[in-house]
């Protein structure tokens, strides 16, 4: 198996002299292809500043970061919007859809700004609209469609380009639980079967415990490691919610 | 901390945002202040002769400014506080009580009002030193402007702008009690739909605006008929563009977007689908702007024309230096003396030119349509002058003309009035009798000439015969004989014109160049200096319209070009987009505008405000335009480009 991700010794400090706040304080991990990998911990312990790293949306203090075997801090401004868009898929916890585009469009963008030809755009939009369920609302835009059906859209779009990495930063945060389990039941299927590589940032225990395995942050380090193995995922379910409390101030279902 | 310090401290700490407020608002008191500044001006009114009527077109012209200023203020206010919504309802949100925002709000408006009438006023009187000399200029006088501070001015201003300032502040004060909170909060997220194609709203829209060039391409005859025809282009042009920003613009852009390969096709998919989304929002706008350019444009080439021609209308309504009845007396002399004493603009050509006043037979059928018209209007004078062919010669040669006539019999030639668009075959075997005591002789219209003779008078017909038969009239009627001179360097004879203008002659009696020359000449700068301030200050100002409304629009489309940069859209791209957008709308009613405009002059041209070789007049004042609203586009696409980069 071929190794995606390979992050080295990474820090990254915040603030000027005297006002110092360290985020990442020497983070070393690897990420599989075809590997469905969680980051859990309490907030401020450093999961998103990770996730925008890795994202080339931010930039590490030190250490390398290393996707595909290309050192992602060498390259300037245009060569990383050429990375994002290319090797890259987003989900964010607040969708991040163009209001002034249809559901179609969103989900086509991407493709677009690549210069794919018509006629395979209209393919892999055919292909995927079934995947996510979204074929009815293609037309709509999205003030007039729910948040769920908005995060599977943001899904279609971040996956639409086959990207090496699918990026998501609290996809579920903001979507009611029969919504979180439609999209997290997709992003599993996407991993089993088109063998997605998804790295996926939340602080809830229900959306980890579909990743085969779960980084634990604290304080900028990394903490544990749990991986899922053969384990139901009921079972590794309570596993991390064992962790969590252990870890503190991650949830208080343990109470 | 009180409220008013409050107030201070926002103003201050976010000096950015409230900058171009600001700017907007001292460049509307410049503008006027400048303006009003030379109302008041001892200077010009020590140096124009004709100060009392400039003075009511400068009033008239401040009236307008404070219209558009009101107008203008109210737009940015309008712009400004849009962008200040949610800050407003955070202050609620935070337990302030509703008055007390509003009294903030009130006293920050007032207290930038306050500083942009006194920055506006320094500035503006500094420039009026400058507009005072341009004016000065453009009128022939070249002295030197001292620097003046005029209290009536200042006050004048000020008083203006309290009035103003007063109601926006009052306006802001309310803005709190007109939203609720949640509108406040949602200000930048009010989602737009995108706007229905109504197939009759295109084909009206084009039908209209058709029929409103068609008609201005209709000659006209009469008043009443260029009233209707003015009435129906206004009507027309008016709906006909609002439909073609309203519906065309988006019928065109739906269809960009169903050619997919190019609307998929990088970028496009975002500027296409950002112009449909803003289209109607700004189509009001647009259709505003495009007509008020136009109307602008058009008065700025009136103005210009006027300026560029004024020598060669001089030339015409008073072809000789000076002229004057010669009756052979002692006052003859006199003018000849004073002439002669000019040793700066020596005499080129002096000549008598007889000439013999008649009447027409009132029975005449085939008279031609002006002459019949004088007929009706003059049925007691004897109106119509003649001239002998060998008179109309020695003129053209003495004037540097290259027209000649020659004549035989009872051929005539007809001098071109001046103010109608006549051609020969108005006159082309026509006859006219020409009533003499004893008999009445009938001549035929050969020619139509374009050199005058003497100096203009309504009415102004004036007939070239053949000499054997303007002798043999001679004999029935006494001539009656105007002596003229042409002298070098017409353009400067001041000294010598006022000195024959104070003899005590009355201008039938005596007319100079210079005099003709001179009124010409102040009442076309003026013309152009009122209306070329007024069409920049407009064009600025409308340039300035699409600026603010593409900088909110930049503002509520930070978080879109977030995302796509997030997805991995380059900068160069985003800027790519942000040119071809802004470059859209800044060139629809670019367009739109040059081309009334070119239609409107038509219209001009066919009743005669405007004449002559109006090329340079409309060349330079679509250059004026096209510079300004390049200049706009380039700051626009500048700080666009900044605010959703931050």
């Amino acid at each position: 198996m071929k190794m995606v991700v390979e992050v080295k010794s990474v820090k990254k400090v915040y603030g000027a002299k005297g006002n110092v706040f360290t985020a990442l304080d020497g983070i070393d991990l690897s990420v599989m292809e075809g590997e469905f990998i969680g980051i859990m911990g309490p907030s401020g312990a450093g999961k998103s500043t990770l996730l925008n790293v890795i994202a080339t949306i931010d930039q590490p203090t030190s250490g390398d970061i290393f996707i595909d075997g290309t050192s992602i801090l060498t390259m300037n401004e245009d060569q990383l919007a050429s990375f994002r868009r290319d090797k890259l898929g987003f989900l964010f916890q607040d969708y991040n859809l163009l209001d002034t585009l249809s559901v179609k469009e969103n989900i086509v963008l991407p493709l677009a700004l690549a210069k794919v030809n018509v006629k395979e755009v209209e393919k892999r939009v055919d292909d995927i609209a079934d995947t996510f369920g979204i074929r009815p609302i293609l037309e709509k835009y999205p003030y007039q469609i729910s948040g769920g059906q908005k995060q599977r859209t943001a899904a279609s779009r971040a996956i639409i380009t086959n990207p090496r990495l699918l990026l998501a930063d609290e996809p579920t945060g903001a979507l009611d639980s029969k919504s979180a389990t439609d999209l997290l039941e997709s992003l599993k299927e996407l991993n089993e079967h088109r063998q997605a590589t998804v790295f996926m940032v939340t602080h809830d225990a229900f959306a980890a415990s579909y990743c085969k395995r779960v980084l634990f942050i604290k304080d900028g380090k990394i903490f544990t490691e749990l991986v899922k193995g053969t384990s139901p995922r009921k079972e590794f379910f309570n596993k991390v919610l064992d962790v969590l409390s252990v870890l503190g101030g991650g949830t208080s279902d343990t109470v | 901390m009180t409220l008013f310090s409050l107030a201070k401290r926002n103003i201050i700490g976010n000096f950015k945002n409230y900058m171009l407020y600001f700017l907007s608002m001292i460049f509307s008191v410049v503008i006027y202040h400048t303006f009003v500044s030379l109302r008041y001006s001892s200077e010009i009114e020590k140096n124009i002769e004709s100060f009392q009527s400039m003075r009511s077109v400068f009033l008239q012209a401040s009236i307008i400014l404070i219209a558009f200023v009101a107008v203008f203020i109210w737009y940015s206010n309008a712009f400004f506080t849009k962008k200040r919504k949610k800050e407003v309802g955070m202050y609620s949100l935070l337990g302030l009580r509703k008055k007390t925002i509003g009294k903030m709000m009130f006293y920050e408006n007032l207290l930038m009002g306050a500083g942009a009438v006194i920055a506006g006023v320094l500035l503006g009187t500094l420039l009026s030193k400058m507009f005072t000399m341009l004016l000065l200029r453009l009128l022939g006088t070249d002295v030197d402007v001292g620097f003046t501070l005029s209290l009536e001015a200042i006050g004048n201003t000020i008083f203006v702008f309290t009035c103003i300032i007063l109601i926006t502040s009052i306006q802001g004060y309310r803005l709190i009690y007109n939203f609720n909170l949640i509108e406040l909060f949602q200000a930048d997220k009010e989602g737009e739909a995108v706007p229905e194609v109504s197939m009759i709203g295109v084909i009206i829209g084009t039908i209209l605006l058709v029929f409103g060039y068609w008609i201005a391409f209709q000659p006209v005859d009469s008043t009443g008929q260029i009233l209707r025809n003015l009435l129906l282009i206004m009507g027309s042009i008016v709906t006909g563009t609002y439909l073609l920003f309203r519906t065309a613009i988006v019928y065109l852009l739906k269809k960009a977007k169903e050619h997919k390969s190019s609307y998929y096709n990088g970028i496009n998919i975002i500027g296409t689908s950002h112009l449909l989304y803003r289209i109607k929002g700004n189509a009001r706008m647009l259709t505003m702007i495009a007509l008020l350019s136009a109307l602008t444009l058009s008065a700025i080439t009136i103005g210009i024309s006027q300026y560029y021609n004024f020598t060669t209308h001089a030339k015409q309504l008073e072809p000789f230096s000076y002229t004057h009845i010669s009756k052979g007396d002692i006052e003859e002399e006199k003018i000849k003396e004073i002439i002669y004493e000019d040793k700066n603009h020596p005499v080129q050509a002096e000549m008598t030119v007889p000439l013999l006043k008649v009447h027409s037979d009132p029975s005449d059928t085939d008279l031609p349509e002006y002459l019949e018209q004088l007929m009706a209007e003059f049925p007691e004078e004897d109106f119509i002058n003649l001239i002998s062919a060998k008179t109309f010669n020695q003129v053209s040669a003495a004037l540097d003309r290259n027209e000649k006539v020659t004549l035989s019999g009872n051929e005539a030639a007809m001098i071109k009035p001046r103010y109608t668009h006549d051609s020969f075959s108005d006159y082309e075997g026509r006859t006219i009798t020409l009533k003499l005591p004893e008999d009445g002789k009938q001549v035929r219209f050969t020619h139509l000439l374009e050199g005058r003779v003497l100096s203009w008078r309504y009415p102004d017909a004036y007939i070239v015969l053949s000499d054997e038969l303007y002798s043999e009239m001679e004999n029935q009627i006494q001539p009656v004989a105007y002596k003229t001179y042409q002298v070098e360097d017409q353009k400067n004879t001041e000294l010598t014109s006022n000195q024959l203008n104070q003899l005590g002659f009355n201008e039938l009696q005596l007319s100079t160049f210079y005099k003709v020359y001179k009124r010409g000449l102040e009442s076309a700068g003026q013309n152009i200096f009122t209306l070329g301030f007024l069409g920049l200050v407009f064009l600025a100002a409308t340039g300035c319209m699409i600026y603010f409304k593409q900088l909110t629009e930049a503002h509520s489309d930070k978080g879109r070009y977030e995302i796509l940069r997030k997805i991995g859209v380059r900068k160069k791209e985003v800027l790519t987009t942000i040119s071809k957008q802004s470059l859209f709308i800044f060139l629809l009613p670019l367009i739109v505008g040059i081309s009334h405009n070119l239609m409107i002059v038509k219209v001009l041209l066919g009743i005669n405000l405007i004449g002559g070789d109006i090329s340079f007049p409309i060349l330079s004042s679509i250059g004026f335009y096209i510079a300004i609203y390049l200049g706009y586009y380039i700051m626009t696409v500048n700080t666009y480009y900044k605010i959703v980069n931050l």
